[in-house]
């Protein structure tokens, strides 16, 4: 292939068709329980276990052997391994394996903390030389039951599988916000408050097109985060290099407050799109003006202002706030920075599982049915089942002469047991006759058990370029006034009327269709010149 | 996108009424906004997005408005003045004077505290609120046909209207602040004349067609749904465009010679199926950065045309620039004819007609359920997909098209199944140009169709997006088997009811009645073979082909927020909620896989339940 390829493009990006070793990958346990994990390639014994790195949940455990160089959403079967003989043997030898956090250590780690169940072991000891170790890899062996899947990382998989670190911005919120503040291939993007990165992975996606390079004029897609935690930063920027990312990500470690938005020793990024994703946006905005703002503290004293924004676009933001009075500060500053179309929502959003409403006498006395009639008729049917047994045992007793007040309890209680018998007896009559156990009962769709009810305030806003009396100069010395010959827009029926009239006394000079067609595709041919042009 | 309103661009008029207009600017007109008078188009071209403008007073001698652009100071004076008023409330003895931040207008505002008060120019107290509760009787004194004759002479942008309307209002001085301001929003409305241009890009047009034109030919598709949608698809730049080397074919010969699918270099690709008109189409292609020609192209390839171009005989690059698609019966005329005008230029090399026009990767591939797909919102970013001499787009090379037939049945489908025809080179220079130039577009449709539908067919697709009107189930049966392991599919609909049927496919009752063996219809069937399982009543699909099937709703609550008068909107719009469903594809472990742990007793109840059903299945039949 004659690509040229100079980064190893990120496996958020593009994760090619197969796993791959030294990768990222993300296994998913079960429904909505996903780990992260770095596969490893098998070198030798590795934490006491045969078969390498080795991955312990509760479906089993999974050696990272069997997980490489498979197609992605691949289905992986456990593998028996041994498990207790090592644990033993481990705890006398643990000496050293503090030192060296690995990148496995970040992922598993954390993953420790959601899912207790599911232990992860992790390569930590780097000090465990190959050449220590027998190179001889155990094969693994396939256990009888237990699996999971692997998936390529996606921001959308990878946020649901971060730990709570900080507050992280939710699938549902930072879907609508990039697409509000028109994230797109190409965009150069702000983000103050990486936090725990899940919209910045998510704006990476968003707005990459291409891996910069060298002495290439183009601009790119790109990424400026800011964050002012200290172990957050370190954190994120080992992530951004695990990930693939280094060159569309650009992480500073700066209180934006005080020191704004400028990278690389006061540049501009020139973004066209800013997300704030912190506790006082409004002490950030005035950073964020095209002018140096009057009445506020920022900018390098006796220099000249630089703003970080685009000069030659609208700028679009949105700011990430819980509380309502953070909106109504933030939103008071936006105003008298000039910011316009100024617009607040809350994103509700809601999963829902959809599952088999079971009720019906003749059912299956099986977990979530429900055995009650489903429908009056079926009621009705055994309640004269009761009534007519009642019937027939009052008449047997009646014949049987004496009666005799224990003995009819007695019988009462025979009746019950009767009636049980031939419930017990219905199920198996009717599921072979008739539909498949999963096609049983009616279709639902039921909530999730709990909702988020409120994530944050989203406070949109967009900073239209500047436009000086030069400016408005040029383009009217460009597209001068005095020529126009139609009117577009609403038009009022007197104009429609007149319109006609003129276009009517025109065509009475003996305009024929084909004339009509021709100034047609005249017009036509004018309007698509432009185009034409323009690219 | 674009920096400035570009001559002939679409663009979306917002109106102070909250009403869009979308229109084409059109150099050399007229734009009339109605009851709010009209304007030279050449007056905004050239200009900045976003900033309010505003209708100026007609100049003697001129029948049309020249243009105003409002600082932002003065677009939130009134709240400003609010917020000042509150603040000085606390800290007495400050008059409404030093409220007005400008001069010549006539503004509303609060002295002190809650209450409001109709200030002059000069910052003179004309009228003041007072808490009194307001009857719902109207009480404007002056007239209708006073108002209009106002409207008439109108000056000041409306303002002036709007304030004799206030002061003639016998029971201004009763009504609430709340009150008060709600009324003068609602004058404001209706006769101040500004308006702001936006951008009609996908979330912009999306809007209008939602609440203002027809919602149901977008199927409700809300901007949270697009957001989902594209994010759960994992919709982005797929990768450099990379081109298939040009085969050089000759004339006379046929099939043989077309370019054989290299499946390696097929990257970053998405499925679509959209009901939406091209809406969803859109919004995946602005994902990926195939909407909008690039502006620093634009700029860069000016001179470059100019200049020379290089003059490469033998194009062995693989990503260079993409063969044009010329399609149009005059091609050879043209040529022909322009040659002799222009200066001896070297003529580019013309591709044969079996050189493939599209990317192999960063593409869309649409499959749709009429012989043309519908696309048509698509004029809105100059793309035509109808048109056969079309300018330069980027949707073009990344676009690709095929109907359900082509995908499913391709011998059935005449341009695919029917062979190109040939000539020599001595014939086809003894036909009419005309002839001449249809011969080698069925030739070069005949090349195009192969490769869509062969590179389409070979699968490994990187995602399923979804907005249709047909059965899920059916789509998902013909679509599963062509995505990658791993790949994402998101499918919108604007009920519940269909997705709620398609996640029940995947229930798990099914799945594991499926895993366990018991199924005696696809028992001893490759993994392959199982992939493309059509199906039966039992079940529709492969319930072990998608993972994490979820189905979710989003909406967004908009809110007011104002000094002191911060609460949600009173009114949204409502119908169709909007659900996606999202998944996905899984490539499961050959043979039967037991699940592990705590369910494992449940399973094989289940299993053998199956089983009783499955063995009473013949003797109910029989």
């Amino acid at each position: 292939m004659a690509q040229t390829i100079q980064h190893e493009i990120s496996p958020f990006l593009d994760p090619g068709p197969r796993t791959k070793a030294n990768s990222l990958a993300i296994l998913q346990l079960s429904r909505d329980n996903l780990l992260p994990v770095y596969l490893q390639p098998p070198t030798g014994e590795v934490d006491g276990y045969a078969e390498g790195a080795v991955v312990n949940t509760r479906y089993g455990s999974f050696p990272h052997s069997t997980m490489i160089d498979v197609p992605w959403g691949s289905q992986i079967r456990a593998s028996k391994v041994d498990t207790g003989s090592r644990g033993r043997k481990r705890k006398r030898e643990a000496t050293t394996d503090v030192e060296g956090v690995s990148r496995e250590g970040t992922a598993a780690g954390a993953t420790n903390e959601q899912d207790n169940e599911a232990s992860v072991t992790a390569n930590n000891s780097g000090s465990a030389t190959p050449a220590s170790v027998a190179p001889t890899v155990k094969q693994a062996i396939a256990d009888t039951s237990g699996f999971i899947h692997i998936l390529p990382p996606t921001p959308e998989v990878w946020t649901s599988s971060l730990p709570h670190r900080t507050q992280v911005v939710y699938t549902p919120d930072y879907s609508y916000i990039l697409h509000r503040i028109r994230a797109r291939p190409g965009t150069v993007l702000i983000e103050a408050g990486a936090g725990s990165g899940s919209f910045t992975h998510a704006a990476v996606r968003a707005v990459y097109n291409g891996y910069p390079r060298e002495g290439e004029k183009r601009r790119r897609g790109k990424v400026y985060s800011f964050e002012y935690h200290e172990e957050r930063y370190h954190k994120m920027k080992q992530e951004i290099k695990d990930h693939g990312l280094t060159g569309l990500v650009q992480l500073t470690h700066r209180d934006v407050y005080k020191g704004g938005f400028l990278v690389d020793e006061g540049k501009s990024p020139e973004a066209d799109a800013v997300f704030l994703d912190l506790p006082a946006p409004w002490e950030a905005l005035p950073h964020l003006s095209r002018r140096k703002p009057r009445g506020f503290d920022v900018g390098e004293e006796g220099k000249k202002w630089v703003s970080p924004l685009n000069p030659k676009k609208s700028v679009y933001l949105c700011t990430f706030s819980p509380c309502i009075e953070q909106v109504q500060k933030t939103v008071s500053m936006m105003r008298r920075l000039g910011w316009v179309d100024i617009d607040m929502v809350e994103i509700a959003n809601r999963k829902y599982h959809a599952s088999r409403d079971r009720v019906g006498l003749h059912l299956n006395f099986d977990r979530g049915v429900n055995n009650s009639p489903k429908d009056v008729e079926e009621a009705l049917k055994r309640l004269t089942e009761i009534e007519e047994r009642t019937r027939q045992h009052a008449a047997r007793a009646r014949e049987g002469g004496d009666g005799d007040v224990e003995m009819e309890s007695g019988d009462e209680g025979d009746v019950a047991v009767k009636l049980e018998d031939t419930a017990a007896e219905q199920p198996q009559e009717s599921s072979s006759s008739s539909v498949a156990p999963w096609l049983e009962g009616r279709l639902i769709t039921r909530g999730e058990p709990e909702i988020k009810t409120h994530t944050s305030y989203l406070v949109f806003a967009v900073l239209p370029r500047e436009w000086t009396e030069e400016d408005e100069a040029a383009a009217a010395a460009m597209y001068p006034l005095g020529k126009e010959q139609k009117v577009i827009g609403a038009v009022d029926k007197q104009l429609r009327k007149q319109e006609r009239r003129e276009q009517l006394q025109q065509k009475s000079g003996g305009n024929s269709r084909k004339e009509r067609r021709k100034q047609r595709d005249e017009k036509i041919g004018q309007e698509c010149a432009p185009m034409a042009e323009e690219s | 996108m674009t920096s400035c309103i570009k001559p002939n661009a679409w663009v979306a008029l917002k109106l102070p009424s909250g009403t869009t207009k979308v229109l084409q600017v059109t150099p050399n007109t007229t734009i009339s906004l109605g009851k709010y008078g009209c304007f030279p188009s050449n007056l905004i071209i050239g200009r900045p997005y976003h900033v309010t403008f505003e209708l100026q007073d007609r100049l003697p001698g001129e029948n049309f408005s020249r243009l105003r652009v409002v600082p932002a100071s003065e677009l939130y004076e009134e709240v400003f003045a609010e917020e000042e008023a509150t603040e000085s409330s606390s800290a007495p003895a400050v008059t409404g004077g030093s409220n007005t931040t400008s001069a010549c207008d006539t503004v509303i505002t609060s002295t002190d505290g809650e209450e409001f008060s109709l200030v002059d120019e000069k910052g003179n107290v004309v009228v003041r609120s007072t808490r009194e509760v307001l009857d719902d009787r109207a009480r404007q004194t002056l007239t209708q046909a006073e108002i209009e004759e106002l409207k008439k002479k109108g000056s000041n942008a409306g303002k002036d209207v709007i304030a004799k309307l206030l002061l003639s209002h016998t029971a201004l001085n009763e009504k609430t602040s709340f009150s008060l301001a709600k009324y003068k929003l609602l004058k404001t409305k209706k006769y101040i004349r500004r308006f702001q241009v936006l951008p009609l890009d996908v979330a912009n047009f999306a809007t209008w067609q939602l609440e203002e034109r027809d919602a149901s030919k977008i199927m409700d598709l809300r901007a949270e749904m697009l957001g989902l949608v594209g994010c759960w698809a994992n919709v982005h730049y797929g990768g450099e465009d990379v081109y298939l080397e040009d085969p050089k074919a000759r004339t006379d010969q046929g099939e043989e010679a077309l370019v054989p699918l290299e499946k390696d270099r097929l990257r970053g690709r998405w499925l679509v199926v959209d009901d939406t008109g091209g809406l969803l189409v859109a919004a995946m292609a602005e994902r990926m950065g195939i909407l909008y020609p690039l502006e620093e192209e634009e700029g860069e390839s000016k001179p470059e045309a100019t200049t020379s171009i290089p003059t490469e005989q033998t194009p062995t690059a693989t990503s260079q620039q993409p063969p044009k698609d010329t399609d149009t019966e005059m091609t050879d005329a043209q040529i022909l004819s322009s040659k002799p005008e222009k200066k001896p230029k070297q003529p580019k090399p013309r591709p044969s007609d079996f050189a493939i026009p599209y990317s192999q990767s960063n593409t869309l591939t649409v499959i749709h359920s009429a012989s043309q797909p519908n696309l048509s919102f698509l004029t809105y970013w100059g793309f035509d997909a109808t048109s056969p001499n079309h300018p330069p787009h980027p949707l073009l090379n990344h676009l690709l098209t095929l109907t359900w037939l082509q995908l499913l049945k391709p011998e059935l489908d005449t341009s695919y199944s029917t062979p190109p025809l040939t000539a020599t080179q001595e014939t086809l220079n003894s036909w009419k140009p005309s002839r001449r130039g249809n011969f080698h577009r069925k030739r070069r449709r005949f090349a195009r169709i192969r490769h869509i539908v062969d590179a389409t067919r070979a699968g490994g697709f990187n995602g399923l997006v979804c907005a249709s009107t047909m059965d899920p189930i059916s789509i998902l049966k013909h679509t599963l088997p062509l995505l990658a392991g791993g790949a994402p599919v998101a499918i919108y609909s604007p009920t519940i009811e269909p997705l709620a049927a398609l996640a029940d496919c995947f229930s798990v009752p099914r799945r594991t009645a499926w895993t366990s063996g018991s199924v005696p219809e696809v028992q001893g069937l490759s993994a392959a073979e199982l992939e493309r399982w059509e199906g039966n009543e039992r079940f529709p699909l492969n319930p072990t082909l998608l993972q994490g099937v979820s189905i979710q709703t989003s909406r967004a609550r908009r809110w007011q927020v104002l000094p002191s008068r911060t609460h949600p909107l009173m009114t949204e719009r409502g119908g169709a909620d909007g659900y996606v469903f999202t998944a996905w594809r899984a490539k499961p472990a050959e043979g039967r896989v037991e699940a592990k742990g705590r369910f494992k007793k449940r399973k094989v109840e289940c299993a053998e339940g199956s089983k009783a059903e499955v063995a009473g299945t013949p003797a109910s039949s029989a």
